[in-house]
């Protein structure tokens, strides 16, 4: 089409075309890359947990408690034995033992990690337990 | 003459448009698939887990380092005097919820400490937060 009628006009339309996608071209790369930096793929999750009022009214001694011990090697055990972290979530539902207010006490001995407690803790929620206490384990104040 | 001239043009033109497509392809992909976030103020490996309570995160984010050091706004603290600095701010903001975001190194004892501390001072909540493990994907 170009090519046909005025040699001129023709020429100015091919060159018009060619100047206007180079700053789109810009625009979209430096909007490729402020998006490639700027996004993150992170997927986080939340993991509620709820701190007991100060003063409990008063112990309740009939209820079951779970120990769960988060050694400092990144071990676990339940009620004394030991337990690896696949089989942790059954061992403290086992440990339950179908009473879903039993207590799921976390104790992290000194030296042990953040990841194992949450380990321990997830177990623990996905056993069923409401309620989950954590305490530490030697090492004073 | 005069067409042997306008080939290469024409090529040239014709090359540049999958590039274009290509690009814009990525800029929508990374448009779509990323989240804009608001960068964390202090760098925390996050611990990861499964269990999702699918809250939001509360605005007041306290960070443990792995060095067991507490991060919150301005100030810097050792895990065990966090309550005590961190009273008065808590009172004025009448927070009763926070978000912890704990490296995964740090020292459960730390985390332990704090989060006592935090009852301690009026928080009922706690949120930590953790990472989607990839298994899970």
């Amino acid at each position: 089409m170009q090519q046909g009628g005025d040699d001129l006009f023709g020429h100015y339309e091919v060159k018009r075309r060619i100047v206007s996608l180079t700053p789109l071209i810009d625009v979209v790369f430096l909007l490729l890359i402020f998006f490639m930096l700027a996004s993150t793929f992170l997927q986080t999750q939340t993991l509620t947990v709820i701190t007991p009022p100060e003063a409990e009214s008063e112990v309740d001694t009939d209820r079951t408690v779970v120990e769960v011990r988060v050694t400092t090697g990144g071990g676990f055990s339940v009620d004394g034995e030991v337990m690896p972290l696949e089989r942790l979530s059954e061992a403290i539902k086992a440990a339950m033992s179908g009473d879903r207010d039993a207590v799921v006490s976390i104790m992290a001995e000194e030296g042990a990690r953040v990841q194992p407690l949450i380990n321990a803790a997830e177990a623990a929620r996905l056993a069923g337990a409401k309620t989950v206490a954590t305490t530490r384990l030697g090492g004073g104040e | 003459m005069i067409e042997f001239e306008e080939n290469p043009r024409r090529r040239q033109i014709e090359t540049v448009v999958p590039l274009i497509n290509v690009v814009f392809l990525l800029l929508i992909f990374f448009l779509l698939t990323g989240t804009l976030k608001k960068s964390d103020e202090v760098d925390v490996d996050l611990p990861v887990g499964q269990v999702d309570d699918k809250k939001h995160e509360e605005e007041l984010v306290l960070y443990v380092e792995a060095d067991g050091f507490v991060h919150f706004q301005d100030l810097v603290m050792d895990a065990q005097m966090a309550p005590y600095m961190l009273r008065n701010r808590f009172k004025e903001l009448s927070a009763s919820a926070v978000t912890v975001k704990a490296d995964q190194a740090a020292a459960a004892h730390d985390l332990i400490q704090l989060m006592e501390g935090l009852r301690n001072i009026g928080v009922e909540e706690v949120m930590l937060i953790t990472q989607q493990s990839k298994e899970a994907e």
